[in-house]
């Protein structure tokens, strides 16, 4: 119930910077509210949303995930380069992607739980050498186009205004916030991240829920790669390096400490949205990628802060 | 404390012996003094780059905002046209005291927020990046001549950047024994002990990413001058070499033990696996997975070994 009242109010905040953000704009320039702008908003909001997933879990566990781009890249490679734009050998490749990510994950936690590797530097070069493994299997060369039924899910609307992206999106959301409220790997996950000695001695399995939380993690970033190829239509290289900030930002946004032991994926979907009506926003005021970089530093910066529990020991002496 | 804790610089020094060794049986033109210049003029991007690294690393912190600060004065130093020697100087030092201040200010926004030194600095980097995207949206060549060719001159047959790996040299001789170091060190092994002892944090961390921030900004200022170009995203290529030199020149990451000789030679076993890995007619890309790789294995041997010798200390 205490994490509940406290994580309640950093997430109708987000919520609240998402509407706000979004009505702004919308008065600004009224075709950003179009139903089928609004619905391309919600398919790139989703996969923000789908790699945050992991990044939620993993911060909330109090660590933090740099492997996410490759491990989305390597996915989006595989899938496309052993298709071949075929969707038949999709029923394999998908659970086998899947399961590729979940093994970098796991990796990710080995080395974090029980080798003791501070997870900045563990993730950041399991990122590299995954990006290395990827350019030498490949020689650098992309692979063919998506197969259809990716592009189906991925790119596809039910009706005319209601996205593919959205069903896959909620049920993944409704998944997880169930797991996050029921299960006992969560409470070991609050418990880990808000005190790691307290939690051991407690009796939380701690390397089995570091390992799990990792692993959770790449499988989202892989699957949010599959899906992208579908909706880009094919992969290429360095698709997953936006994802990196966005993940840390959606969550960041979302109200999650990034100190570990609070937040809630609810927030992290407000952030997504956020940060998408955000990189809508710069085409119209006719800014560069250069500016969203700029922006979202400091939209990190912001939520951090804010998220904060020193803030109100800002003028005490330490 | 047993004689390899003492001397962090050790273990780094022999792998590179003999790394430099199997290049030498395999490429035995190795040795010429003009391979040396251009092995130290390639290598020096990342002595830069970690040499601010250690500091921070030392003071128990980490710097991303280092590859944004690259990419920035990249950029940078590729739209200033074709100044004179007066308005050169003067770019120089506008582009350090940047370095400077953005370093400051993140070392500001750690301490009074309470904040954790990565996120905040993953922020600046891209606030960083973005704004060397803003200036230069891609690469372009365009760095004044007369910087790119003081940068090639080889005066007496030793290329500028051996001077400069002397110069930094020297100055760190001195600066590990002033008062700053001292702090940063004592501030890195134990936080609340420093503070007891009346060790400023605010200025200890000022201090130490301002330091990052120079020595970044003047890692972008030597590279742009050795490819005379701006590179307004290569920062990302250097962040996790540059952490990578620091780990494995002997440099805790927990902070308080640090030396720059090691990572020196850190930086110069990275630098010398892309020539084996050209040697051995590999891929390119073997270059990252490996540096990744030792990196990797540097941090677990030394986190299983600091605490055995932390059980063996109780």
């Amino acid at each position: 119930m205490m994490r509940l009242r406290w994580s309640l109010s950093p997430i109708a905040l987000a919520y609240a910077a998402a509407l706000l953000l979004f009505a702004a704009v919308s008065l600004y320039s009224p075709g950003f509210a179009n139903p089928s702008h609004v619905a391309t908003l919600v398919t790139l909001a989703s996969f923000i949303g789908i790699v945050a997933i992991g990044q939620t879990v993993v911060i909330v566990g109090g660590g933090i995930d740099l492997s996410v781009p490759w491990i989305l890249n390597s996915a989006a490679i595989v899938t496309t380069a052993l298709a071949h734009g075929q969707n038949l050998p999709l029923v394999w490749l998908v659970p086998l992607v899947l399961i590729l990510g979940c093994a970098i994950g796991v990796v990710n936690g080995v080395g974090i739980a029980l080798l003791r590797v501070p997870p900045i530097v563990m993730t950041m070069s399991v990122n590299v050498i995954t990006q290395g493994l990827l350019l030498i299997v490949t020689r650098g060369f992309p692979p063919p186009t998506a197969p259809p039924a990716l592009t189906f899910v991925a790119a596809g609307k039910i009706g005319p205004y209601v996205p593919m992206m959205l069903i896959v999106w909620l049920v993944l959301a409704f998944v997880m916030v169930v797991i996050e409220r029921r299960t006992a790997f969560a409470r070991y996950l609050y418990a880990l991240g808000s005190n790691r000695a307290v939690a051991t001695l407690s009796g939380v399995p701690v390397t089995r829920t570091i390992i799990t939380a990792y692993a959770i993690s790449g499988t989202t970033a892989a699957l949010a790669g599959i899906l992208l190829t579908g909706y880009s239509r094919q992969a290429y290289l360095g698709m997953g390096d936006p994802y990196l900030f966005t993940s840390i930002a959606a969550v960041a946004i979302g109200g999650a400490s990034i100190l570990g032991g609070t937040g809630s994926y609810l927030g992290t979907i407000a952030g997504a949205l956020v940060l998408t009506i955000l990189n809508g926003v710069l085409p119209i005021f006719r800014l560069d990628a250069g500016a969203l970089r700029i922006i979202y530093g400091f939209v990190i910066l912001l939520a951090v802060f804010i998220a904060a529990p020193s803030l109100r020991g800002l003028f005490k002496r330490r | 404390m047993s004689f390899a804790r003492r001397h962090l610089w050790l273990p780094p020094l022999i792998v590179l012996a003999m790394l430099a060794l199997a290049i030498g049986v395999m490429r035995p033109s190795t040795f010429a003094i003009d391979q040396l210049n251009i092995k130290i003029a390639a290598a020096m991007t990342l002595i830069l780059i970690a040499t601010g690294e250690t500091i921070v690393i030392t003071r128990g912190g980490i710097d991303l905002s280092v590859g944004g600060m690259l990419s920035l004065t990249t950029a940078i130093c590729a739209t200033r046209g074709d100044p004179g020697p007066i308005e050169s100087v003067a770019w120089i030092a506008t582009i350090l005291l940047l370095g400077v201040a953005v370093g400051v200010l993140n070392g500001v926004i750690i301490t009074l927020g309470k904040l954790q030194p990565f996120v905040v600095t993953l922020a600046t980097w891209s606030i960083l990046e973005g704004c060397a995207l803003t200036i230069l949206p891609a690469e372009t060549s365009g760095v004044a001549k007369g910087w790119v060719d003081l940068a090639h001159a080889t005066p007496l047959g030793i290329g500028v950047p051996v001077f400069l790996l002397a110069v930094l040299i020297l100055t760190w001789v001195w600066f590990r024994r002033t008062r700053i170091y001292n702090a940063v060190r004592a501030a890195g092994s134990n936080e609340r002990s420093a503070y007891l002892n009346r060790v400023s944090i605010l200025g200890t961390n000022a201090w130490a990413y301002g330091l990052a921030g120079l020595f970044g900004a003047a890692a972008g200022l030597y590279f742009s001058t050795q490819t005379g170009a701006g590179h307004p995203t290569v920062g990302a290529q250097y962040v996790l070499p540059a952490i990578a030199a620091v780990v494995i020149g002997g440099t805790s990451l927990m902070g308080g033990r640090g030396t720059l000789a090691g990572t020196i030679f850190g930086a110069f076993i990275l630098t010398l696996i892309g020539d084996v890995v050209f040697l051995l007619k590999l891929q390119s890309y073997w270059q990252w997975v490996m540096s990744g790789v030792i990196l990797m294995l540097v941090v677990i041997f030394t986190g299983l070994s600091e605490s055995r010798a932390a059980r063996g200390g109780e």
